[in-house]
């Protein structure tokens, strides 16, 4: 792959980026692996400064539910404290494009004017790509520590828990694609600052999520072959979740319904994991599916099952 | 909350237009054309219209990349159990395929007046832009299909798929949303202070303090140039405002008919129920017919002795998951069907041990969905 040192642990890779954008199709587990993410990355020594990592989680999604995974109350906006180095913030796109606004204008009476605007209204719904760099913004923000609301503490990694609508390389090449259209102002020059931090493979890294399933296969074949030919980049890793564990070798199911389903259906994730293998060059892991609710402790089991996959990986 | 009468069948007459509705992958595009393929079994001329479904569904179904273009008859035969229809005949299937893109640019080659409007819109950049990214066009355009389909009537029965929305009822929404954002009248209100009739930029000598920082601060964030590209365009849409808002006004009426019925598909699980809940709710105040809620892809319930708890808590043994699968989703089912309304039809299909790759095993879906609804229907 270029760009990367091929004798550096996956492990290690992963940790030393700033940005992490996990993406996938619907239902695949973005959230479940984000937070196994983030779990596993928190609280180790950040090599620039020898102290705990601190990795917050950022959800763009109105209804949340990231939360749940780490056994916490809704936190209707604010930065929640998980332990262990682990935050999390769950924002909507126009509440952060509302709060650059604001920094933008500290008179209230204008600020109020600006917001309320038709052409400001106009502008917010329908500038292409302007959600999407707000996004990134904010989470380029948490890194460099001028987030206000983070009392001026960085964080040494924010991971995007990134949208399920909309296909993860729009979101990706919204930067440059804003900064085309507005060349001036905030935005135009946060989209610039973007598209350069989103094409830097040392600082934003790529966690495309898929489960041995055709369409999110399919998905995330496209989405690779997106990145590459409109950002001239690789993801950094593929995780193919909920895997149903291998049916034992040289058994039969008999009449048993159970086991039956549990062969036809390891077999067809086989497959769609056998057209990953030959299709998707790059680190590839696998997450199984777990009899566990999800919640804290699901959000363990993964990431010990997760640690040990990026260990063994070449 | 308006229901299908009890007693009435999915398929037929009583409702030529059914639409399914739900979560993206939960099954919707397989149930869809499972439905379809046994409305036409059962003789009645049928369409069934999806977005981007599997290469395994597109194989089944036997069409290509030409469904994007124009409806594709499904080629039959007579394998299967179909039960022909009252004359014994089987009826005909199209698939069509549902591509924003193409069905946005011939949106506007017809409705521009002329080739220099059609050229104005179509180089403007802001249109290329707009066309691939703003929220609702796949929607918009896949009501703008039905339109057409539903105006030219040639079947007796169409099955619209959806296309995989979180926020599902967006689909629904988009007409009037995008009718609304392309309105003349608003952006010309919007734009006034900025630009004058012919487009360029007005002095701002004539406001006072507060309107000038107002102009200037709006100016910083917004950047004339992308606003002066956003008026060309609108201006330059113009001419088409009429037929669009037209067009959006039927497609509205069509979807809220009570003979198009709306079926909601969900997966299994309790994390699911809230979303369920949640659409079925707003389906009905939006005054939308829904019928049946279909959870798939229901895990079986497990009896007997289970393993213990493995030595490898990353490799559970496969009894006991599918065991807990199975015990996770009934009970969401059975949570659901507490909080699901008195009368509303809800049936669960089952984890099928393959996804139907023919259309034997496609037309076994649709006609154990419908068995079970007359069973489910019984019961009240």
């Amino acid at each position: 792959m270029p760009g990367t040192v091929p004798s550096e642990p996956l492990r290690s890779r992963l940790a030393r980026r700033r940005l992490l954008v996990v993406t996938g199709k619907g239902g695949v587990g973005k959230s479940a692996v984000a937070a196994t993410l983030g779990r596993l990355l928190a609280g180790s020594p950040a090599p620039a400064t020898g102290q705990p990592r601190r990795v917050l989680v950022f959800e763009v999604d109105p209804r949340e539910n990231l939360h749940q995974m780490l056994g916490l109350p809704p936190s209707g906006g604010e930065i929640a404290d998980a332990g262990g180095g682990l935050y999390l913030q769950n924002l909507k796109p126009r509440q952060v494009l509302d709060r650059i606004v604001a920094e933008r204008i500290p008179l209230e009476a204008i600020r109020r004017r600006v917001q309320a605007s038709p052409v400001y209204q106009q502008f917010a719904e329908g500038a292409p790509g302007l959600k999407e760099v707000a996004i990134l913004g904010h989470a380029l923000r948490l890194v460099r520590g001028l987030d206000p609301d983070a009392f001026g503490q960085k964080f040494d990694l924010v991971i995007l828990d990134a949208p399920a609508t909309g296909h993860g390389v729009s979101l990706l090449a919204a930067p440059r694609l804003l900064s085309e259209v507005i060349r001036r102002g905030p935005f135009g020059e946060m989209g610039a600052e973007l598209a350069e931090f989103v094409a830097d493979p040392e600082q934003a890294g790529i966690v495309v999520v898929t489960t041995p399933e055709e369409m999110p296969v399919h998905e995330a074949l496209e989405l690779r072959r997106g990145l590459a030919e409109r950002l001239d980049r690789e993801p950094e890793l593929l995780v193919i979740n909920a895997v149903y564990p291998p049916f034992p070798r040289g058994e039969s199911p008999g009449d048993d319904p159970v086991l039956a389903l549990w062969q036809d259906r390891r077999m067809l994730q086989e497959r769609e994991i056998e057209r990953l293998e030959r299709d998707w060059a790059g680190p590839r892991l696998e997450l199984p599916k777990l009899p566990e609710d999800r919640g804290p402790e699901l959000v363990a089991t993964l990431t010990r099952c997760l640690e040990r996959e990026l260990a063994a990986w070449r | 909350m308006a229901l299908n009468a009890p007693g009435t069948p999915l398929l037929g007459d009583e409702h030529p237009l059914i639409v399914v509705v739900g979560s993206g992958g939960v099954g919707k595009t397989t149930l869809a054309a499972a439905l379809g393929l046994t409305a036409a079994r059962d003789g009645r001329d049928t369409l069934v219209m999806t977005f981007d479904p599997s290469l395994r569904l597109k194989d089944a179904l036997g069409v290509g990349e030409e469904a994007r273009d124009r409806p594709v008859p499904v080629a039959l035969g007579d394998a299967g159990e179909g039960r022909a229809g009252e004359g014994g005949a089987v009826g005909r299937l199209d698939a069509s395929l549902l591509d924003a893109r193409r069905t946005f640019d011939r949106l506007v080659e017809r409705y521009a007046p002329d080739e220099a409007a059609r050229r104005r819109i179509l180089d403007n950049r802001f249109y290329a832009h707009l066309a691939g990214s703003l929220a609702g066009i796949l929607e918009y355009m896949a009501v703008e299909r039905l339109w057409e389909v539903a105006s030219e009537g040639t079947y007796r029965q169409v099955v619209l798929d959806t296309p995989p929305t979180r926020q599902a009822l967006d689909f629904l929404e988009a007409p009037s949303r995008i009718v609304g954002f392309l309105e003349s009248g608003a952006l010309k209100v919007a734009l006034r202070p900025w630009f004058d009739d012919a487009g360029r930029l007005k002095g701002s000598s004539r406001l006072g303090f507060l309107g000038r920082r107002f102009e200037s601060f709006l100016d910083e964030i917004v950047g004339l140039d992308l606003l002066r590209d956003m008026a060309e365009f609108f201006q330059a849409f113009e001419p088409l405002y009429g037929g669009f808002r037209e067009r959006a006004r039927q497609v509205e009426e069509l979807l809220r008919s009570p003979r198009t019925l709306f079926v909601l598909v969900s997966g299994p699980g309790e994390e699911r129920i809230a979303d369920t809940l949640f659409f079925a709710r707003r389906l009905g105040e939006a005054g939308y017919h829904l019928g049946p809620i279909v959870v798939n892809r229901v895990h079986p319930q497990v009896s007997g002795p289970l393993p213990g708890l493995p030595e490898d808590p990353c490799t559970p043994d496969g009894r006991a998951l599918l065991a807990w699968l199975g015990e996770r989703d009934h009970r969401g089912l059975a949570h659901l069907r507490g909080l699901v309304p008195q009368g509303r039809p809800l049936v669960a299909l089952p984890l099928l041990r393959r996804e139907p790759t023919d259309l034997a095993s496609l037309e076994a879906v649709g006609r154990e969905l419908l068995q079970r609804l007359d069973r489910a229907g019984g019961e009240d």
